[in-house]
């Protein structure tokens, strides 16, 4: 055992001026679980239409004449989980994937999940079908058995059993699978007729107006088992990121972190994407924010992006539903109007 | 025996065209515990790919590595890492750890899946980085190092895990005079005062003179030979590895073994 | 010298006279009539057949399906994707267009084809566009008539409403199958709202200025709309059975679902601003105040 000179006292005041990552981690969790929550409090009082909160919550008008309750429970507060759910499932996301790609411009739309979830929506929206998978109806039940498959097709092409995946390959699997995806979209695309065409261009835009809490249900448990295994991860995506061989020398099982770490990963975007449509941006600017913010230890960058990511997308929803009032812009337009300045001013500070 | 390679082979899976070479062929190699063995080789030899072989990064296509007896194979990653370091030869983290964290890094296989490290893993990160002579460092960012100091970081990373073995794949390769010599006395103290088993990797062949008591001279991934490094360290071994006239004779003021090359054989 | 200038003002004067006279022959004359007319526009398509016009049309959209005889006819594609290459082998003498596809026009303008430019709009255009085709294929008074016809029976439905309070109705044209998301309603502007007038309802986003407009959750239940009227039109959605949930119940506080009147209309030509307009019309009318058509 190659231990080293004893800690002698001269040293110590240097030693406790490093915060412990447990201090760290616990005023992470507490300050954005904070922001998270009061966002998404705040976030249903707030709409294009004013109503009295009074009357909403007063149990003795029957709900199905109080406007005011239908709308804070029925539009809003539906839509305000929503964004909560898929702004932290994409923003976990785009954490697991930037590690384990090693590359922080990595998103969850990278190795073509999103493309497989909207190749199966579009494919619904143009050629119809009125199936429904439990109580997902047809558009979100066929996203997530396309994005289910663009995810095995990607892991089939990069994989070797028993082996590590090559981080290189990954990437080149899923941006080929990406482009193959997109090609056939607008292929798709060229063959409806026009009114189909604009609904599919306008569920590319991201859509967390779900309406009603039965698709949010139906989501819920892909995202808790996500989120239960990027629990087990953070350590394993600090070693990832410095190397394959690093991490395994470090103790790590690569190849089974790897393929936790995708298999998550790609299940939350799936999910968010199934949900509300390709929401860009959160998935990226979000992980940036929250290192420049607390630091990149991935067992703190983890679960400050989930509850930033929530925060994030219900604040942008706010804004996409309130700005133009009484017309409601797509959220993915504010999120890409965020984020185009964010990487500019990202790119001017480091030069 | 401590770490013993037995009979092994190694074949990186190429998938570009060609038939793949292998990089190791039917090595076995005998590192014994508490030396200080040099594996010593021109480029492609296989020094690196036998250091990972030893460090059961990699597992051979034939033959066994076992540590104390025991197999690498049968032992879990975590297990091995507890007790076998290894420092490759470059390291570019995807993002901007500090130096401490590369430190704490090395606290990975003593720590539960979800547990985080406490104080007395500072401590034993803190002391790895003294013992670099990194620990004014530790909160800079790791990327923005000379190469020298990114080296001694990784070192010290690697001590962070409090191992048995280490292995170190040219460690004093981006380092000037002063921090090779620094480096070459710190490894020969841990030898010494803790009985470190090290294997060294280099191309340095005087750094190896002076440091190692065993050596393992490698050519097109078969083992020349092994053995004290007095006896093998010849100019006719210097020949046949690198096809280099060399003079190698004893330092009188250094107490060690010098190689001076004098010319390439054609 | 005299006489023989005379003589040389004379003839230029015959000249110019017989010039002049031959030119106003020329207007006279009328431009021939096509008889092979292409038509990217349904809309189009439907007016030629109806102003008698049909025999003389020998190419549609892809996207033609009334009346029954295109159904026979070649295709050559649509607004994003017209078959110009088709099109021109076909050797048309009349070809119409959408008013955006400038480019085809001047490529065909340039072939030397006639081209029609369909300009999108509300009733009075659409009528407009009818005289316009009669005029261009040679059949202006059958035009007239349909015309006509088509007014007067606007003018029934206006007269059997007349006098009803008019319900707030929200008219939608398109949603996602099973869900309320991503609905399409009609605005203030445009043929379907104006149709809705007539039928006796009073358009929930009347102050609205566009053609469509996309309601979230909340504005529809903040609208609260009377009498909600969804238009489905008959193709791929209804090749599955409609077996899907009410989605409106999850609304329950807006008053047309509270009293149950939600009313599916199924039909393109409900949709389509054309010959059949008087008819889409009158099937408004029929579900907004079902007493006045007994």
């Amino acid at each position: 055992m190659i231990t080293l000179d004893s800690a002698d006292e001269s040293s110590m005041p240097r030693r406790a001026r490093h915060a412990s990552i447990r201090g760290r981690l616990a005023s992470t969790i507490v300050g954005f679980g904070a922001l998270a929550v009061v966002t998404c409090v705040l976030a249903p009082l707030v709409g294009t239409t004013s109503i009295s909160l009074t009357r909403a919550f007063d149990p003795s008008i029957p709900f199905d004449q109080n406007v005011d309750a239908q709308i804070f429970f029925v539009a809003r507060l539906p839509r305000v989980l929503a964004g909560a759910l898929v702004g932290s499932a994409l923003a976990s996301a785009g954490v697991v994937f930037q590690a384990m790609l090693r590359n922080p411009l990595a998103t969850p739309f990278t190795l073509g999940v999103s493309a497989g979830a909207s190749l199966g929506a579009m494919l619904v929206i143009i050629f119809g079908g009125a199936f429904a998978l439990g109580p997902l109806s047809a558009v979100p039940a066929a996203s997530l058995v396309g994005a289910a498959a663009a995810t095995a097709v990607v892991y089939w092409l990069a994989s070797r059993r028993g082996h590590a995946i090559s981080t290189s390959v990954l990437l080149l699997a899923g941006v080929t699978l990406n482009s193959f995806l997109s090609a056939l979209i607008m292929f798709v695309q060229y063959l409806a007729d026009f009114a189909q065409v604009y609904r599919a261009a306008r569920w590319i835009m991201g859509d967390l107006d779900i309406g009603g809490y039965d698709t949010l249900i139906a989501s819920l448990p892909l995202v808790i088992v996500a989120f239960g295994l990027f629990a087990l991860l953070p350590s394993s995506l600090n070693l990832l990121s410095v190397g394959k061989d690093a991490a395994a020398a470090r103790g790590v099982d690569v190849p089974r972190a790897q393929r936790l770490a995708f298999f998550s990963a790609s299940l939350a975007t799936a999910a968010a994407v199934s949900l509300a449509g390709p929401i860009g941006f959160v998935g990226i600017v979000v992980p940036h924010l929250v290192r420049l913010l607390v630091g990149v230890d991935h067992r703190i960058v983890l679960p400050a992006s989930a509850l930033f990511g929530a925060a994030f997308l219900v604040a942008c929803d706010l804004v996409a539903r309130t700005i133009l009032s009484p017309v409601e812009i797509p959220v993915g337009i504010v999120t890409a109007m965020i984020g185009g300045p964010f990487f500019l001013w990202l790119l001017v500070r480091k030069s | 025996m401590f770490l013993v390679a037995d009979r092994v082979s190694y074949t990186y899976n190429r998938r570009t065209s060609g038939e793949p070479v292998p990089a190791v062929r039917d090595i076995s190699v005998r590192i014994a515990r508490a030396s200080l063995t040099g594996l010593i080789g021109p480029n492609g030899c296989g020094k690196t790919t036998l250091l990972k072989l030893l460090a059961g990064v990699l597992a051979p296509n034939s033959g066994t590595v076992s540590l104390d007896g025991r197999a690498l194979t049968t032992m879990s990653r975590r297990h091995i890492a507890r007790r076998i370091a290894v420092v490759p030869q470059e390291t570019h983290p995807a993002f901007e750890y500090t130096v401490l964290e590369m430190a704490l890094m090395g606290r990975h296989p003593h720590l539960g899946t979800l547990q985080l490290e406490g104080p007395a893993d500072l401590a034993i990160a803190f002391e790895s980085l003294e013992a670099t002579g990194t620990s004014h460092l530790a909160e800079r960012s790791y990327m923005a190092l000379s190469g020298g100091e990114k080296q001694r970081v990784i070192i010290a990373s690697a001590l962070a895990q409090t191992p048995e073995v280490l292995l170190l794949d040219e460690p004093t390769a981006s380092l000037d005079l002063g921090y090779q010599l620094e480096i070459g006395l710190l490894m020969q103290r841990l030898n010494r005062e803790r009985s470190a088993t090290m294997v060294i990797a280099t191309h340095d062949l005087n750094l190896a003179a002076s440091v190692c008591d065993t050596l393992v001279l490698m050519r097109n991934g078969r083992v020349l030979a092994s053995g004290n490094t007095s006896e093998v360290l010849t100019s006719a071994m210097v020949r046949q590895l690198y096809d280099v006239e060399a003079d190698v004779r004893l330092h009188e003021l250094s107490g060690h073994l010098t190689v001076v090359p004098l010319g390439r054989l054609s | 010298m005299a006489a023989r200038a005379q003589k040389l003002i004379a003839l230029v004067a015959l000249a110019f006279i017989v010039f002049a006279l031959a030119a106003r022959a020329q207007d006279k004359v009328p431009v021939s009539v096509p008889r092979r007319i292409v038509s990217l526009v349904p809309a189009i398509t439907e007016m030629l057949f109806a102003v008698g016009a049909g025999s003389q049309v020998v190419a549609v959209s892809s996207h033609d399906e009334f009346p029954p005889e295109v159904k026979t006819l070649p295709k050559v594609g649509a607004l994003i994707d017209p078959d110009t290459e088709r099109i021109l082998a076909l050797r048309p003498d009349l070809v119409v267009v959408y008013g955006s596809q400038s480019d085809l026009e001047k490529q065909l303008g340039r072939a030397g084809h006639r081209t029609f430019s369909y300009r999108h709009g509300g009733i009075a255009t659409t009528l407009n566009t009818i005289r316009d085709l009669g005029v261009a294929t040679g059949h202006r008074p059958e035009a007239g008539k349909l015309v006509s016809s088509i007014q007067a029976r606007l003018d029934v439905v206006r007269d059997r409403v007349k006098g009803r309070p008019q319900p707030r109705t929200m008219l939608i044209f398109e949603r996602q199958p099973g869900t309320l998301r991503e609905v399409y309603a009609s605005g203030g502007v445009g043929f379907l709202n104006e149709m809705l007038t007539i039928a006796g309802g009073r358009n929930v986003f009347a102050e609205v200025s566009r053609e469509s407009v996309q309601p979230s959750t909340e504005t529809m239940l903040a609208r609260a709309p009377e009498v909600i009227l969804e238009l489905r039109v008959a193709g791929v959605v209804e090749k599955t059975p409609s077996r899907e949930p009410d989605a409106w119940s999850a609304l329950s506080s807006v008053p047309a679902v509270r009293s149950h009147r939600v009313h599916l209309l199924t039909g393109d030509y409900l949709v389509v601003p054309g010959p059949r307009l008087a008819a889409a019309t009158e099937a408004f009318a029929r579900a907004l105040h079902p007493d006045a058509f007994k």
